[in-house]
């Protein structure tokens, strides 16, 4: 029987789409038997370099209730200028611009190997505003070290060379109070003061920053704009190619809060004011259109609403042991507080990413939603002042091959499938738009309830799941054509502040499980599958007690080894899986393992770090992060792959491993004596310095392009830092059954 | 060959045995890499005026247009640079590749200006950040000079 591994990979290159099951169950009772549902990791905006957008806008179905775009799946009728939606059925005309299409020359969105394209929308005269530029809103923790401080300040001068030419910039410093500082041509710098104790309402904090007025239009090199029109700039957010100059040295003069910290006391950070006062200056000014509040932070809230510690040191900061006690005072009503802002956020469309560099936490936990829920990224570093915090800082400001910013804003994801399917939820970084239809399930997983959501920062890695729902009763026959389809249409902004929609349309046979088990069971996508069970885990690991979710996880292992293993009763070395789930057990493994749903040895921060970038990558960097990948180099032959496992550590051995997060060289035994022995220098032992240096080649490969930069570890046999590789390989040789020969691995 | 399982009564370790010589196999996933040596890194024999005298000129050709306070603004900065430069301050790959900007500046390559300026605010922020944002300034208000010949 043919393998779908090509049929796999070849979809997820071409639609950025990966099915746990690719065969589907017909009916909804056969699909809750498969224990793994009917889900799909999506990624909206896949790198495509062979997929130019095309310049026109989307031919819409005219059913009301459906809208679905024109694609591949529908039967089009040439002559009479007809097609018919795949997903409700109604046949519509063709607009005018059409009238030209023939069997021989057809619209590129119908050509099949365009199932997923992009269209630009074009902005309709007269009526066109000025296309509103992005926005970058920083706001900045002065209560650092002096050289931590000083990193950051040239980070952010750094960053203003990075930013698109015409985006607005604005500043909010904080520490004891708050700043909001107006940029201005002129000598004088001016900013409001805030106290970071008292929470404001949106209304107050505009009302203080003079944003109720009614706005002065200015003269920018501009036509003067009529008094209607929103002008494209406030005293606070300005275009930074004519603040550049005035901000860079703004940068350059901010220092050290100058509150004194006595002894025993934390420095009083007042982030949830600020964060407050940004959220509320956005709102106010530009509503709706692209943006990004970034946190700068180097320590905990620790006065004010949003506060996550008191200021004594004596008190620390809660840890799992503290929330599993119920010892945490502050937690709740922080958490409360920054998922106000988030939400508030989310509806405008602005992201909020956090930077937190501290040695101790800095309360990613109760902010975490900040990022969550808007799509913003979450960075946390024991320092400003690193290579590592001004590498990955710099890659937000990436741009793609073609030359173009990777950063996305305001996506609004919207989901339709034909009618034997309903749509479950999604989990990733993005929010309900509470959009309710007849492809809405009852039964939520993840954000459900809704087939639209909402997705305010996105590049093209970023990746959703989306679970579905057969609905099909049992025993119905097979629906006609035998394949249901999903189409996924995200609407978003491109980094030019052009609009762009790109168009996704699958399609999957239907199969009666009675029958036909063994195409089901060829068609499973264990990798999806797995990556799929596990943002379900950790989904749920949010919110239930982790025994509690670790025994649902082995109850869905179980459950499905029996359904899809062979074994004679009684006889545990008679188990088989078939080869199309016979890594899913491993992933499972590792995942139970993970830092994602063990928190033993992490704090609540770290924890909530991980989770936050598990539940957003795609699927291969997710499946580093489950089961990390180990690579072997050795004189024996070409580097290769091998087992996550403590088999894998030998002396003549060096080993690459990536867990997504670190990078681990380790270098076996013998390896590391022959280097502290010197010959890599010496010139006929040349072929061991090549050996030496191929990981570090590779691993480079790696550092150069991930965000976040993982922290890059080398290490050797019996170094304290080799724990992070023992830690990770499943311990199957312990000191226990080394000298056990007889007994089978 | 299996390791000798570590075993606290056991015999002291074997003297350690030189590594194979002779090829390693197929070579490593990664291709050659550019060497690591840097052509900066060599003597760099850039004097201050080849950069700071066509600057000055740009700035010049930009006050008939530009605001009096923005150019004000660049000139204190180019200051800032020649002080610098003066009192050698500036490593070695920042005065190359300044020399390389002040070049595709004079040949109207915008954008690779552009690039260079950014490369350096990114590899040497901590030297060149007080005055950069001027150069920045200046390549692009020279880049929307009405046109010339």
């Amino acid at each position: 029987m043919a393998t779908y591994l090509e049929f796999i990979q070849q979809n997820e290159e071409r639609d950025g789409v990966r099915f746990s099951w690719n065969v589907w169950p017909s009916s909804r009772l056969e699909a809750t038997r498969m224990v793994v549902p009917l889900a799909c990791l999506l990624t909206p905006l896949k790198e495509r370099l062979d997929l130019p957008p095309v310049q026109y806008e989307p031919v819409l179905c005219s059913r009301p209730t459906c809208k679905a775009v024109l694609n591949p799946l529908c039967q089009v009728d040439y002559r009479a200028k007809l097609w018919a939606c795949n997903f409700c059925f109604q046949r519509n005309q063709f607009p005018p611009a059409y009238a030209g299409i023939s069997e021989v020359n057809q619209p590129a969105e119908l050509v099949p190997q365009f199932s997923t394209i992009e269209y630009i929308v074009q902005v309709k005269e007269p009526q066109a505003s000025p296309q509103t530029p992005l926005i970058f809103l920083y706001i900045v923790d002065t209560c650092l070290e002096e050289e931590d401080l000083q990193a950051l300040k040239e980070f952010l001068q750094m960053s203003l060379s990075l930013l698109p030419p015409d985006a607005l910039v604005g500043l909010i410093t904080f520490g004891r109070m708050v700043q909001v500082h107006e940029l201005s041509c002129e000598g004088i710098s001016k900013s409001y003061v805030f106290r970071g104790t008292k929470d404001l309402t949106a209304k107050q904090i505009q009302d203080m920053l003079g944003l109720l007025r009614p706005a002065v239009p200015m003269q920018q090199g501009r036509p003067l704009q009529t008094p209607e029109q929103p002008v494209i700039s406030c005293r606070f957010l300005q275009p930074v190619h004519e603040i550049d100059m005035n901000l860079t040295d703004l940068l350059g003069e901010l220092q050290r809060d100058p509150w004194q910290v006595t002894q025993g006391k934390r420095p009083l950070h007042s982030t949830g004011v600020a964060l407050s006062i940004a959220v509320g200056l956005l709102e106010g000014t530009f509503p709706n259109t692209g943006a990004r509040i970034m946190l700068f932070t180097g320590g905990p809230p620790t006065q004010g609403p949003g506060m996550v510690v008191g200021d004594e040191l004596k008190t620390p900061i809660r840890s799992w042991h503290d929330i599993e006690k119920d010892n945490a005072r502050f937690m709740k009503k922080a958490t409360k507080h920054y998922e106000t802002l988030a939400n508030r956020s989310a509806a405008n469309g602005h992201c909020i990413d956090i930077y937190a560099c501290a040695l101790d936490q800095t309360g990613l936990l109760e902010m975490k939603c900040c990022a969550n829920l808007t799509g913003g990224h979450m960075v946390m570093g024991d320092s400003f002042n690193t290579s590592l915090f001004k590498q990955t800082f710099q890659r937000v400001f990436s741009k793609g091959y073609n030359g173009e910013f990777r950063m996305a804003f305001g996506a609004n994801l919207d989901v339709k499938t034909s009618r034997e399917l309903k749509i479950a939820g999604a989990i990733g970084p993005c929010t309900s738009l509470n959009a309710k239809g007849p492809c809405v399930s009852e039964n939520e997983l993840g954000i459900g309830g809704t087939s639209q959501w909402k997705i305010c920062s996105l590049d093209p890695s970023t990746t959703l799941a989306i679970y579905f729902e057969v609905v099909n009763q049992h025993n119905a026959p097979i629906p006609q054509g035998g394949r249901g389809a999903v189409q996924f249409v995200t609407q978003y902004q491109h980094s030019s502040t052009q609009r762009r929609i790109r168009v996704t349309t699958i399609a999957r046979n239907w199969a009666d499980a009675q029958t036909q088990l063994q195409h089901i069971e060829a068609a499973f996508d264990q990798e999806a599958a797995a990556v799929l069970m596990a943002r379900l885990g950790v989904y749920r690991a949010e919110s239930e007690e982790g025994p509690d979710v670790l025994r649902w996880l082995d109850r869905q292992l179980i459950r499905l080894c029996q359904k899809f293993g062979q074994y004679n009763k009684d006889d545990p070395n008679s188990f088989r899986l078939s080869e199309s789930f016979s890594l899913y057990p491993q992933f499972i493994f590792h995942l139970r393992r993970s830092p994602f749903l063990q928190v033993f040895n992490n704090s609540p921060d770290e924890s909530s770090y991980y989770r936050h970038h598990f539940a957003r990558q795609d699927l291969t960097q997710s499946l580093i992060m489950i089961q990390p990948i180990l690579y072997a180099y050795s004189f024996h032959g070409p580097p290769e792959p091998v087992l996550l496992d403590s088999s894998s550590i030998l002396p003549d051995r060096i080993l690459l491993m990536d867990t997504f997060f670190q990078i681990v060289i380790y270098l076996g035994e013998t390896i590391a004596q022959w280097q502290k022995a010197g010959y890599q220098d010496m010139p006929e032992y040349e072929n061991f310095k090549h050996l030496l240096q191929a990981p570090l080649d590779d691993a480079q490969e790696i550092l150069q392009t991930r965000f976040p930069m993982p922290r890059y570890i080398h290490t050797e046999h019996g170094s304290s830092q080799a724990r992070f590789l023992l830690s990770k390989v499943n311990p199957s040789q312990t000191h226990n059954n080394l000298y056990a020969w007889g007994q089978v691995s | 060959p299996p390791s000798a399982p570590a075993d606290p009564a056991a015999p002291p370790p074997r003297a350690l045995g030189p590594p194979p010589q002779g090829s390693v196999g197929a070579s490593p996933r990664a291709e050659g890499r550019p060497s690591a040596a840097c052509p900066e890194q060599e003597e760099c024999s850039v004097s201050a005026d080849t950069v700071l005298a066509p600057l000055r000129a740009a700035l010049d050709a930009c006050r008939a247009t530009v605001q009096k306070q923005v150019c004000n603004d660049i000139g204190r900065r180019l200051t800032v640079l020649e002080d610098a430069w003066a009192q050698g301050k500036l490593s070695a790959p920042v005065r190359k590749r300044m020399s390389l900007l002040v070049q595709e500046l004079q040949q109207q390559h915008w954008d690779a200006a552009d690039e260079i300026h950014r490369s350096l605010m990114v590899d040497h922020v901590n030297e060149v950040s007080q005055w950069m944002v001027g150069v920045k300034r200046l390549i692009a208000e020279t880049r929307d000079l009405p046109t010339r010949e």
